[in-house]
């Protein structure tokens, strides 16, 4: 494994992940700039402005450390620099991941597992990485048009768009957590202790009124998910060593 | 036309050019410093990969995912106005980070929506939010995380390394399953996917590669022609106040 991690953690990786934090930093100063001066006339004081940075700020810090939760976990995986542009910044974990796994199955590799060789983590990095970047040139092309009035959505079938992206979602993620089912014994209880675990958190977030446990839900999971594994993997119920 | 009226409006003018013009140049960098690295490893190093292996890979993605590159644009755009497009989708997460937190600034300010007033602290609740988010990645993540990761024992990193994409996708579908609250989609993913993956696959090897794309395209037909015709319309995307996060 020293090997995987030379290239996942390389410094030019570590450059670029760099790279895209110091690109926010300035658009964030920027847009703060353009705030303030704009301001004063549009009827939005100093002190609205710290106000509603503030919140903004205060609101963000539950949802944040969430996602540095998920992120460390994913660290062994993908290396400190993809992990921090995928999934902590552009991407979601869900996504990138079910993106990782989809990438390594064409090579007929097992994401984290059975010949997941540097190959297959460029593979799988490179159609992440694509993949995300469509989301960020659809709203380069996009945000002129739609500010022009260009495009309108309405004009596309409403039964079509609440049934189809939902039905390719829902497909791909239920494929791939199923076909997890027959990796190994131990991955069946992992899947099945995640999912029992989501179920849990999202119904006592209902129960109880608390969205933050919806938010933590992936994170729980993931630890809950990764203590049982260490155990039925000590057990002898993991894949057969490669 | 009032004076103040028009100097609010020039105000207002000179806002959206800068913007516009500098949301597009910055998320236009952080786009290509994205795409940068894996070019990065595939050309500039010892690794030995296929073009043809690349694209299938990018394709086995893109075949799932290429409805939302355009939706999520699409769907965001009323709700964040154009300067914070530029933001939104290179900072990520907007569902669960971005959007409470310019709705609790909105709200703390008495900004009714619809106003440049909630315009401008929408903008500056996610310049809050990424600043929060930008620094506690980078401390909790960048330096603790690869920290913890350099010293815990080597039987714990490789179950961690085997598992987490078990640990992770069972809590996914449990999760997109309930937001999305359509039953009968759900039913038929998961008939779908269980006779591909466990009955198809394990007899016809060739069939591996493209389980999930198949998967994809037997679920979207079968939830078209099973639609169920009588049930109210469902709310148009646009009109949804709940999301959740696939890309941005």
């Amino acid at each position: 494994m020293e090997e995987l991690s030379a290239y996942v953690n390389s410094p030019v990786l570590w450059f670029f992940a760099l790279g895209v934090f110091g690109v926010i930093i300035v658009q964030t100063m920027i847009y703060m700039r353009a705030a303030r001066r704009a301001g004063p006339q549009l009827d939005f004081p100093r002190e609205d402005l710290r106000a509603s940075f503030r919140s903004g700020a205060v609101a963000a810090i539950g949802p944040s450390l969430a996602i540095v939760i998920v992120a460390v976990a994913l660290l062994a995986l993908f290396g400190t620099p993809a992990v921090l542009v995928r999934i902590g910044l552009v991407g979601s974990a869900a996504t990138e991941t079910a993106s990782a796994s989809l990438a390594s199955g064409t090579m007929g590799a097992t994401l984290g597992g059975e010949g997941y060789t540097p190959e297959v983590f460029t593979v799988a990095f490179f159609a992440m990485s694509l993949s995300g970047g469509m989301w960020m040139l659809a709203t380069l092309v996009l945000t002129p048009l739609l500010k022009h009035g260009d495009v309108k959505m309405r004009a596309i079938n409403p039964a079509l768009m609440a049934i189809v992206p939902a039905a390719a979602l829902l497909a791909a993620f239920a494929s791939l957590g199923i076909a997890e089912l027959g990796k190994s014994t131990g991955h069946i209880i992992v899947v099945v202790v995640s999912a029992l675990t989501m179920a849990v958190c999202l119904a006592l977030a209902r129960a109880l009124n608390a969205a933050w446990l919806r938010e933590w839900g992936l994170g729980f999971s993931i630890i809950l998910g990764l203590v049982v594994a260490y155990f039925v993997h000590s057990a002898g119920l993991g894949p057969p060593p490669a | 036309m009032t004076t103040a009226a028009q100097t609010a409006q020039s105000a207002y003018e000179q806002y959206d050019r800068t913007t516009s013009r500098w949301g597009r140049i910055t998320m236009a960098l952080g786009l290509l410093l994205s795409w940068a690295a894996p070019v990065y490893l595939i050309f500039f190093t010892d690794l030995r990969i296929a073009q043809s292996d690349l694209w299938t890979g990018f394709l086995a993605v893109g075949a799932v995912f290429w409805v939302f590159w355009v939706l999520e644009p699409l769907t965001y755009f009323p709700v964040l106005g154009p300067a914070a497009m530029y933001q939104a989708f290179m900072i990520g997460n907007i569902a669960n980070k971005l959007l409470p937190s310019a709705v609790v600034a909105q709200s703390a300010i008495n900004a009714r929506p619809g106003t440049k007033r909630a315009e401008l602290a929408a903008v500056m609740a996610i310049c809050g939010a990424a600043t929060v988010h930008i620094f506690s990645l980078l401390i909790f993540v960048g330096i603790l995380g690869t920290w913890l990761v350099s010293v815990v024992p080597e039987d714990i990193r490789s179950v961690t390394q085997i598992y987490i994409f078990p640990a992770i996708i069972g809590a996914v579908v449990v999760q997109f399953a309930v937001f999305v609250k359509q039953h009968r989609i759900t039913v038929i993913a998961v008939v779908v996917a269980v006779l591909v993956q466990l009955v198809l696959v394990p007899n016809v090897a060739a069939l591996a590669n493209y389980a999930t794309a198949l998967v994809v395209m037997s679920t979207v037909v079968l939830a078209w022609v099973l639609r169920d015709r009588s049930a109210q319309p469902v709310p148009h995307p646009e009109d949804r106040t709940e999301h959740m996060d696939v890309g941005g």
